[in-house]
This record gives C-alpha cells, structure tokens and sequence, in this order.
C-alpha cells in the first residue's frame, strides 16, 4: 500500500477528483442550466427513459390497482357525487360566463394574461430518484424556449418551477417542496391570502401548506386556494388546491391550512 | 510469469473489451431503472459500482465510479460531480482493499456496499437536507434515507450476480489448473 501512496498512479488519482471536484464547482455556476455534456446525454438518453419509464409506470398502476382497489371504489363514488355538485355549478358558470363576457364587451376590457407565453404542452418523462418532494423531469428544454423559474402548471393548476434545463429536458420543483414558496389567496372571498410552502411532513401525505395567515382568517375545509399573482412569478387565479384540513403549527400559536 | 501466446493475448484482449462493454450496459440499466417510475428505488449505482471495482484495477474502478456518480447526480437531481467524486473515491478505495487485504467473497463485498451506501445515503441527507434546516427534516432520514440504504443492499445481491456472471465469462483468470498447464504445454 506504501508504494502506491508513492506511486505516480495515485498522483494521476488524485489529478482525477481534482479534475473532478472543478466539474462540481463549475456546475454551481451555470445558474439552473445543464452542463453541455450533460445536456447532450439527456437528449441521447430520452428515448429510452421515455420507454423505461412508461414500462414503469404500467407494471406500478397494474399492482397499484390490485393494492388499492377499495379505495378506488370509495373514490369513486365520491368523485360521481362531486361530479353531480359540479354539474349544478357548472350550468350556473355558464350563465355566468355569458354575462361577463357581454360586460367586458361592454367596457372592452382585454381578456387577462394576454402576455402569457405557453410552451407546448410537455409530457413527465420520469421522476427525481427518491425525492421527498416529488420533483420530476419534462420533456422540453432550452430548445422550446423554456428557462430556469418558469411556472409549470396544468388544465388542473400549479404545479411548481422549471429548476434546471437543458436543451431537450427540464428538471420542474413541486409545490410540495419548502425551496418554493407561492403567495395564495382564497378564491371564495379575494381576502385570505397567505403564502404556499410544502414542508418535510406535508410532502409525504402529498400535500402542502398554507403559512403567514391573517389570524383572523375565514379558511375552511374545502375552499379552494388558487394564486394571488402578487409575487409576479407566477400567473394569477391558478388553482392550487382545496383544503383538506386545518391545523395548528408546531409552536401551537397560530393555525395553517393543509391542502391537496 | 506467465507468458502469453498470441492468441491468447488477442483473446484476452477481446474478452477484456467485451467485459468492460457489458459493465457499462449493467450501468445504463441502473439509470434506466432508477430514473424510472414514482416509487422508492435503490441506489443501484452504487453497489454496481463496487461490484465492478472489485476485479478491476485502480484506473478501470475510478472510471467507473465517475460514471455511476455522474449517473446517480442526473438520475437524483443532485449537483453535477458530487456523487462522481464520492464514487471515484470509494472505487478506488475498494480496488485497493481487494488487491492488498480482500478476498473476492460475496460477504466482503456486501459489508463493503452497505458501508459505501449508508455513507452515501447519510452525505445526501446532511448536505441537501439537514444543513437547510426544514421543519421535521429528521423524517427524511427515517422514513427515505434509510429506506433506500436497505432496499440498496437487498438489489446489490443481483448486481453481484449480474457482475459475477460477466466475469465468469469474459474476466481473464489470473491463475490457470494444473491440467490447463499441462494442456498448455502439450
């Protein structure tokens, strides 16, 4: 073992976790992009993590269907009550709509987030080894015009921030993760705002949390929390979640909603 | 010493080749596995790397722990080259135990990958998640940390055997029987 300590192998070792060690510094400095040859490894390497990732998710939904077929059952006739609350609602909205839109004709308001840019739509080509915070990886890159901080959301809402991008894939953070944090308002009155931040416990239940509310807040269970735009990140009136429970912090003082 | 005819040298050579090829592909379908699906997976990198260290020189075993490392860094979204320089190190470290201290047993290589991946395991939640300080930050250690550090060395006994089939193929044996000598010499 002496000898090798001595030896100029070791000297060509040490050279290489120097060489390394620069790689790993250097990457701190490219601000949310990809190293080029990373970049380029991804664009090689989607295709089959396309593939794999589809086989994957088939062989978990066949064993997660048998796993957990009562609840589905459960889920289901609850999601066809909601089904039929929506529908009332909807005819509502309907009417709704019509007398908006001949208002906004009226006093030719332009329709809101017109200088919103959408990328196309991306599909979820795998998902951040073992991350708590569920982090995942989209199918579209620097080459569409996606950078670092971009909002990503879906027909259903928020769903967190491009993080790192190279040209033909982009690493997204949820909103279960406490690096993002999301300024939130109850859709139901305009007035209970607060700021959307994912926590350790929350995450794992797949939820987040609702913190730095008004004490004298009207939250309930069920309402539903959509974005406040405030924060110029993020689009307005995006839907978050709904509420699923409300309880006290850690320090007892104060109380913050859980949502889905 | 032994000396080698030509034959023998070019099928060395091409055995040599085609081993270090089908490395690399058991470690593309570790990424492939690891990158895919939403449950908990092991860090097959890890003891494929060690695997792989074991019958192989410093330079070979520092190569593959760059690229299981770099792999791990793409497939866990962590900086690019920290798991590199982890891995390189503990390659290294381990051809050098098996050449100086170790036998080529399966007990010695599972202490050694479950060292390698608890320390491994232990590193990530110190440095992208305790030193931030999130609220129950403990948790992720209980209930991930370690539940991939077990699953780790569960999947490292397939790894060995995938490893251990390649070698018993394609690694060139260091020593030969008696009757191959005999054979040889005929």
């Amino acid at each position: 073992m002496r000898d090798f300590v001595k030896s100029a192998k070791f000297k060509v070792l040490l050279g290489f976790l120097a060489f390394l060690i620069g790689i790993m510094v250097y990457s701190v400095t490219k601000g949310g992009y990809s190293l080029s040859v990373v970049s380029a490894f991804n664009t090689v390497t989607k295709p089959f993590r396309t593939v794999s990732n589809n086989i994957s998710r088939s062989m978990e939904g066949t064993l997660d269907r048998f796993v957990h077929s009562d609840e589905y059952y459960k889920e289901n006739q609850r999601l066809k009550e909601e089904i039929g609350e929506l529908n009332r609602q909807l005819t509502e909205y309907e009417a709704l709509k019509t007398e908006v839109e001949e208002l906004r004709e009226l006093v030719s308001i332009k329709s809101e987030h017109e200088d919103f840019e959408f990328t196309q739509a991306c599909d979820v080509i795998g998902y951040i080894a073992n991350d708590p915070f569920m982090a995942f990886t989209i199918d579209k890159g620097s080459a569409d015009n996606i950078t670092p901080n971009c909002p990503v959301v879906t027909a259903e809402g928020l769903v967190g921030i491009t993080v790192e991008v190279s040209e033909h894939m982009t690493t997204v953070r949820t909103i279960l993760s406490p690096d993002l944090s999301v300024a939130a308002v109850n859709s139901k009155n305009n007035k209970d705002m607060g700021i959307v931040e994912g926590s350790v416990a929350s995450a794992q239940q797949g939820q987040t949390q609702l913190i730095h509310i008004d004490k004298n807040n009207k939250f309930k269970v069920g309402d539903l929390i959509i974005t406040s735009g405030t924060s110029g990140l993020f689009p307005k009136d995006y839907s978050i979640g709904k509420i699923k429970s409300i309880d006290l912090d850690s320090n007892g003082l104060s109380d913050f909603p859980r949502f889905t | 010493m032994r000396f080698r005819t030509t034959r023998e040298q070019r099928i060395f050579n091409v055995k040599t080749v085609v081993r270090w090829i089908l490395y690399y592909i058991v470690i593309f379908i570790c990424f492939l596995i690891m990158t895919s699906g939403t449950w908990m997976k092991p860090i097959l990198l890890v003891p494929a790397a060690a695997a792989i260290a074991v019958n192989s020189g410093q330079y070979g075993s520092a190569l593959a722990g760059a690229v299981c490392g770099f792999l791990i860094d793409i497939a866990c979204g962590k900086l690019m080259g920290y798991n590199a320089v982890l891995l390189t190190f503990f390659c290294i470290i381990v051809s050098l135990l098996y050449e100086y201290y170790l036998r080529n047993k399966f007990i010695n290589y599972i202490i050694i990958t479950s060292v390698i991946a608890y320390i491994q395991c232990w590193l990530d939640y110190k440095f992208y998640y305790e030193m931030w300080e999130y609220a129950d930050v403990e948790l992720i250690f209980s209930q991930i940390s370690m539940k991939v550090w077990a699953i780790t060395i569960i999947s490292s006994v397939f790894i060995y055997l995938v490893i251990e089939l390649i070698n018993h193929f394609f690694l060139p044996k260091t020593h030969i029987t008696i009757e191959e000598a005999i054979k040889n010499n005929s």
